[in-house]
């Protein structure tokens, strides 16, 4: 009996499968749209691992800890006219964050009407709330660092909890200053006509990817840092 | 266990490179090559085969290690405290309770950090650097920590190893059933001296080792 | 066509670099920067080599070497590990073999994003820069063996636990940086950029492989990375993530709560994958160089790709079984012992589909196929010794010992260095366009295979005595058999002659490459597109002014009815009457 036969015999559901493989491995590109799309969504899984390995490393330093894990709605409060609100600093930079993944989808939208004026628009928004982010960001890490809170030692309970805070955050707010050079650089290209002129606004809509990233990214560490 | 994982793949190997060097001489390019694809059923039938070889090896070694993690009931407690480069050992004396330690009340005198304030040590006793006499015939559970870097307590005739590990207490178990004189070594890299750290065991009858223990002096007794 | 890829290859064509600096040293073409990886994987390799037979000349001859103590023992052993695995075998496999051939076996002009490769190999560099470095710095090289566990690493009883390991940690952050950027464009370009007819299923095994072990790295090599900055932070900055309250040599350290066994965790993640990381791409040269050199189609070309793939993924879920002895929960040991031994199935198809490929082949003897002869036989006694060391009821009183030596040596050292030697002497007549000397190769191959196994098969029955791996000296083990001395200085001996076997392979490459009888432009009549370009050392964009195109897969060999023994994958005609051959991709040629 011949592969073919066989395959016959098998039925549609392995044919089906047949067709998912056919149509995955055909010649030229698997993808139908540009290599550096397809790079970044794979950068974009290697980078998850990353932050999974930090995360699951959060989770067994919190698990291994002999201190008590601080009280983070206490920790992260800001005192408004005397009173203390939990989580007030956090909950605002978070609403930024996640704006500017809604700005970023409409300049990615603009871009594919090669629209390059609001495309240019939302990209600058975009950069502003990022930024907004960063500064309320450091604003943070500058009042912990005040009140004693070290990556070694904080007054607050485990040291851990001062050590993954620092270390995720940080390696997350790198990738956000990384996020805004990038786009700096796609609007800047989007001011000067240059897509118009290769003939592809692709790297608008990659940029667009590689931002939705370090904001869904946030959402993981503000749970596991912030909330749980 | 191991003589069977031996003779399969003892058996495995001989058959393989009779196979290679048969293959070898027998096709070299005398003659021209014919087109073979493939043959999924001597694929499968392979495939088959060596599953089935993975499972016999699998399923008893399994079983085996089940009772190798099995605790014994009627055991001698010992711990055993690792350190750069030595092997430590504490028996929990009278009461059968070893006294709280902590790692920071350690010093050359009192190499476990045992808490003076607490009544349960005093009747401890500790051998630093060995010997360590064991009864014959006897279960014995050891209990493992390290004051300072991961070591692991390897003596091949008792076929058990299990690191030492900083921070928390690991156990391991065995029955010695003959008497004599044995070597526990390091068997995780621990450091620049990581290969002198070995340590004497002398498995002995019953009334042997109670009159060792008997002649050692407790943590009290040594403090005086 | 209007990407950024296709304008780039447009202005490419055109500006062809001229200049010494940008066609030879910071060059974009991604067969330099192959040599490149090759060269400086080659030159660190040499430095791992010589490590290694210093410390084989203090166990087989204690004491002859004055100069050898137990602190430079020690950093030795981390050194000679860390260069062979990461710094060779890694980069030689995937940056070497991996940029120079997978643009030439897919029809490609070059990576998908030649900047970034450039920078993966500086970044390398860099990384082999800083791992070097520390030998010149105050309290010499880490000496915490390629493992690194905290807190030995780290602490004051390890050589080198000032600088030295602050350098070797970040050379494996910058290492895992570089690979990452090489990793992006293997797979990008494997995806993206194969020219027409090129199917997926009909790639070289050797694309196969890199194209998955790259997929493996770029998904474990991020916990190395984290593992590395965590340990890097305790270090430094004085945190707890793998630190517990500890008394080091009379010193209580300003740490509390930190957790070993995460260490090990995360390293294993890392550390386990890249054992396939390394041996998937040698088993796709092995693949290849044994169809060209025995007449015949890889037999299970479909199982060959499943198994490869199926070990990738399951590489992922076995990494604890190097934690059996570890202290960690001992339920663990049952699920990984079973995930271990199952990797052995797809391990023992591929073994059996080279023995069937050998099977009515017409073997040419010729170097390269000589080195994959010896890696199925040294891939097999490995994977065999690997069936002790995953079951964990097995492993445990092997744990640790020379068994464990012998075996990774042979599985992951010496079979990934065969199918690297393979490599380079198959595709030597393509990178220089010299044929590399026969009888120097076939020395350097009969030396380096029996040597490896004097060296290596003793350790086996080493290990069943139980002998601990990582001691400077056995003068106090007490249970070392009387003849355990001759037996290291048999295996030291044959270490020094493996050893001497290499100097003339390096003289065997600098001879040829100047000297070598001229190679023709299909030397080993291969059907792979690397030996298909214009020129025989293919030019800036390797196919002239039209990309190859592909008609069939590449094992084309000894098909009945054809006129040669072998038809070249972008040969159009369908020169035999196959019934099955229709207009479709998938039917011509197969």
């Amino acid at each position: 009996m011949t592969e073919h036969q066989q395959a016959a015999v098998a039925g549609g559901r392995r044919s089906a499968w047949r067709e998912i493989v056919a149509d995955f491995s055909r010649d030229v590109r698997t993808y139908p749209f540009g290599w550096s799309k397809a790079m970044m969504w794979i950068f974009i899984l290697s980078d998850l691992f990353v932050f999974g390995g930090f995360l699951a490393a959060y989770a067994g330093a919190r698990m291994a800890a002999t201190q008590p894990w601080p009280d983070r709605g206490h920790v992260f409060s800001l005192t408004i006219g005397g009173a203390e609100v939990p989580l007030l600093l956090i909950a605002i930079m978070t609403f930024i964050l996640i704006s500017s993944s809604g700005t970023v989808a409409l300049s990615v939208a603009a871009s594919h009407e090669r629209n390059r004026s609001k495309t240019a628009a939302l990209l600058g928004l975009t950069l502003v709330l990022g930024a907004c982010f960063l500064g309320m960001q450091a604003y943070e890490w500058t009042h912990l660092i005040h009140e004693g809170f070290l990556p070694s030692s904080n007054p607050a309970g485990a040291s851990q909890f001062g050590a993954t805070f620092f270390m995720i955050t940080g390696f997350h707010g790198t990738h956000v200053v990384i996020g805004l050079i990038f786009l700096a650089r796609v609007l800047l290209r989007v001011l000067r006509g240059y897509y118009d002129r290769i003939g592809t606004w692709e790297q608008v809509e990659v940029a667009g990817l590689y931002w939705h990233f370090v904001d869904l990214v946030w959402v993981f560490i503000f749970a596991f840092i912030y909330l749980i | 266990m191991m003589t069977m994982t031996t003779v399969i793949t003892g058996i495995a190997f001989v058959a393989v490179h009779l196979v290679l060097a048969y293959f070898v001489f027998r096709y070299s390019g005398r003659q021209k090559a014919e087109h073979v694809e493939d043959n999924p059923r001597l694929e499968r039938t392979l495939l088959l085969i060596t599953s089935l070889l993975i499972a016999i090896m699998l399923v008893p070694g399994l079983f085996a290690y089940s009772q190798v993690i099995a605790k014994p009931s009627d055991r001698l407690v010992v711990e055993v405290l690792g350190e750069q480069w030595r092997w430590n050992y504490r028996f929990p004396g009278e009461d059968g309770i070893f006294g709280r330690t902590d790692v920071r009340l350690i010093t050359s005198d009192n190499v476990f950090g045992i808490d003076p304030a607490d009544p349960t040590g005093a009747d401890d006793i500790v051998i630093v650097g060995g010997p360590l006499y064991l009864p014959v015939n006897q279960p014995v559970l050891l209990q493992f920590r390290s004051k300072d870097v991961l070591h692991n307590f390897w003596v091949p005739e008792f076929r058990v190893k299990i690191d030492a590990v900083p921070g928390t207490v690991t156990e391991s178990w065995f029955t010695p059933t003959r008497e004599g004189t044995y070597q526990a070594a390091c068997a995780e890299y621990c450091g620049v001296a990581h290969y002198v750290m070995t340590s004497e065991i002398h498995v002995v009858d019953a009334a042997e080792f109670e009159q060792w223990l008997a002649a050692l002096p407790t943590v009290a007794q040594a403090q005086e | 066509m209007a990407t950024p890829a296709a304008a780039a290859h447009a202005a490419h064509e055109h500006h062809e670099p001229q200049s010494f600096w940008r066609k030879y040293v910071f060059s974009l073409d991604h067969k330099v920067i192959g040599i490149q990886y090759t060269v400086t994987a080659l030159a660190v390799g040499a430095i791992g080599l010589v490590l290694s037979w210093l410390m084989r000349l203090q166990l087989g001859f204690p004491g002859a070497v004055g100069a050898v103590n137990p602190t430079n023992y020690y950093q030795f052993m981390t050194y000679h590990g860390l260069i062979m695995v990461v710094y060779l075998q890694t980069a030689i496999l995937l940056g070497g073999f991996g940029n120079y051939l997978i643009p030439l076996m897919i029809g490609a002009r070059d990576m998908a994003y030649p900047t970034l490769n450039m920078l993966s190999y500086w970044t390398y560099l860099l990384s082999v820069i800083l791992l070097l470095a520390g030998y010149f710095v105050p309290g010499g090289p880490s000496g915490g063996s390629w493992v690194l566990y905290p807190p030995q690493s780290i602490t004051a009883g390890t050589p080198g636990s000032g600088l030295g390991i602050t350098l070797l940690l970040a050379s494996i952050a910058v290492f895992v940086v570089s690979a990452t950027m090489g990793g992006l464009n293997y797979i990008t370009t494997v995806l993206q950029m194969r020219t027409r007819g090129m199917t997926l299923m009909r790639m070289p095994l050797t694309v196969w492989g890199v194209f998955i072990s790259a997929v493996v790295a770029l998904l474990s090599f991020p916990p190395l990375f984290v593992a590395g900055v965590m340990l890097l932070f305790d270090h430094l900055l004085g945190t707890s993530f793998f630190i517990p309250t500890v008394n080091v040599l009379g010193t209580v350290l300003p740490h509390e709560g930190g957790s070993p066994l995460l260490f090990q965790h995360l390293f294993w993640f890392f550390g386990h994958p890249e054992v396939y990381v390394v041996i998937l791409p040698a088993m796709g040269i092995i693949s290849d160089v044994m169809a060209t050199h025995a007449r015949k189609p890889i037999f299970g070309y479909k199982a060959m790709i499943v198994s490869m793939a199926a070990i990738g993924v399951i590489s992922f879920i076995v990494w604890a079984h190097h934690m059996f002895a570890s202290g960690m929960n001992p339920f663990f040991g049952y699920i990984f012992a079973a995930t271990t031994l199952v990797v052995a199935i797809p391990s023992a198809m591929k073994t059996y589909n080279w023995l069937l490929t050998l099977w009515k082949g017409s073997i040419r003897f010729t170097t390269p196929m000589l080195f994959t002869i010896g890696f199925v036989s040294t891939f097999v006694i490995g994977g065999l010794t690997g069936l002790f060391l995953g079951n964990v009821a097995v492993d445990l009183p092997l744990h640790d010992t020379y068994f464990v030596v012998g075996h990774f040596h042979l599985v992951m050292g010496v079979s990934a260095i065969l199918a690297m030697f393979a490599g380079i002497y198959h595709w030597f007549p393509k990178v220089t366009g010299r044929m590399m000397n026969e009888t120097l190769g076939k020395i350097h191959f009969f030396v380096t295979f029996l040597g490896a196994y004097l060296v290596f098969f003793p350790m086996f029955l080493m290990g069943f005595q139980g002998i601990p791996r990582r001691y400077f000296s056995f003068d106090l083990v007490a249970f070392a058999p009387s003849g355990l001395d001759a037996v290291n200085a048999m295996v030291t001996v044959a270490a020094l002659a493996v050893g001497a076997a290499q100097l003339v392979f390096v003289a065997n490459i600098v001879w040829s490459a100047v000297r070598g009888r001229e190679a023709d432009a299909n030397p080993w009549q291969a059907n792979t597109l690397e030996w298909q370009t214009p020129q025989i050392r293919p030019g800036h964009g390797n196919w002239g002014p039209k990309l190859p195109e592909v008609y069939r897969w590449p094992y084309d060999y000894s098909v009945p009815g054809a006129a040669r023994d072998f038809i070249p994958q972008n040969e159009p005609e369908v020169a035999v009457v196959s019934p099955a051959a229709g207009p479709e991709p998938e039917g011509a040629g197969r």
